[in-house]
């Protein structure tokens, strides 16, 4: 059968970055933003870093829950796993600082909002990273 | 610190940033994807509130 004789591009090569994927994982899951500084997105990296950052300062400030397993309920395990995706920050708060949020505090819901959501946003840049190191985004 | 308004602009703020930094890479995208999620959390806080206005508060909840 001959060719139609349509003519299509071919696909444009991927071009992986330097970087070890499980560094880049590891990395960007310890520290806020590092994945992305170790795969040479400096300036975003710092502003994510800034960013998460200020979400966790801001909920320390307001006295918000950092989530830890309660036993009978098992949603905290979710809101545990999801606050302790911002990586050292959640050790170092939680053991290091013996840190613990103060119910009858004013700001104690939006605290805990913005604690979990530091997590929650550090859980997307590690997949950021991921996407990155294997040549699925730029 | 403690405004229910500033807070919430607070939140609107760092989440417009973060995913308009995460999602799109050109300023100008950026800068519209920024509004798009500012002012719907912010828009969206406001007319909610709005809706609830008729209705009672009604005492605060004990804490536990």
């Amino acid at each position: 059968m001959a060719e139609s004789g349509s003519t299509s591009a071919p696909p444009a090569p991927v071009t992986l970055p330097q970087g070890n994927p499980v560094v880049a994982v590891l990395s960007a899951w310890l520290i806020p933003g590092m994945g992305h500084i170790y795969l040479k997105r400096r300036l975003r990296g710092l502003a994510f870093l800034v960013l998460v950052i200020a979400a966790l300062l801001i909920g320390c400030r307001l006295e918000g829950n950092l989530y830890q397993v309660v036993p009978g309920q098992p949603l905290t395990v979710l809101a545990t796993l999801g606050s302790m995706g911002m990586g050292i920050p959640y050790f170092l708060l939680r053991y290091g600082l013996h840190y613990q949020g103060n119910v009858r505090g004013a700001g104690y819901e939006y605290g805990t909002a913005f604690l979990l959501t530091a997590g929650l946003m550090n859980l997307l840049l590690v997949l950021d990273a991921w996407d990155i190191v294997r040549g699925k985004k730029e | 610190m403690l405004s229910h308004f500033l807070l919430m602009v607070l939140y609107a703020l760092l989440v417009g940033l973060f995913f308009s930094l995460l999602w799109r890479r050109g300023r100008r995208e950026q800068v519209k994807l920024f509004l798009q999620i500012f002012l719907g959390m912010v828009g969206g806080g406001l007319l909610v509130a709005w809706l609830m206005y008729p209705f009672p508060s009604g005492p605060p909840a004990p804490i536990p």
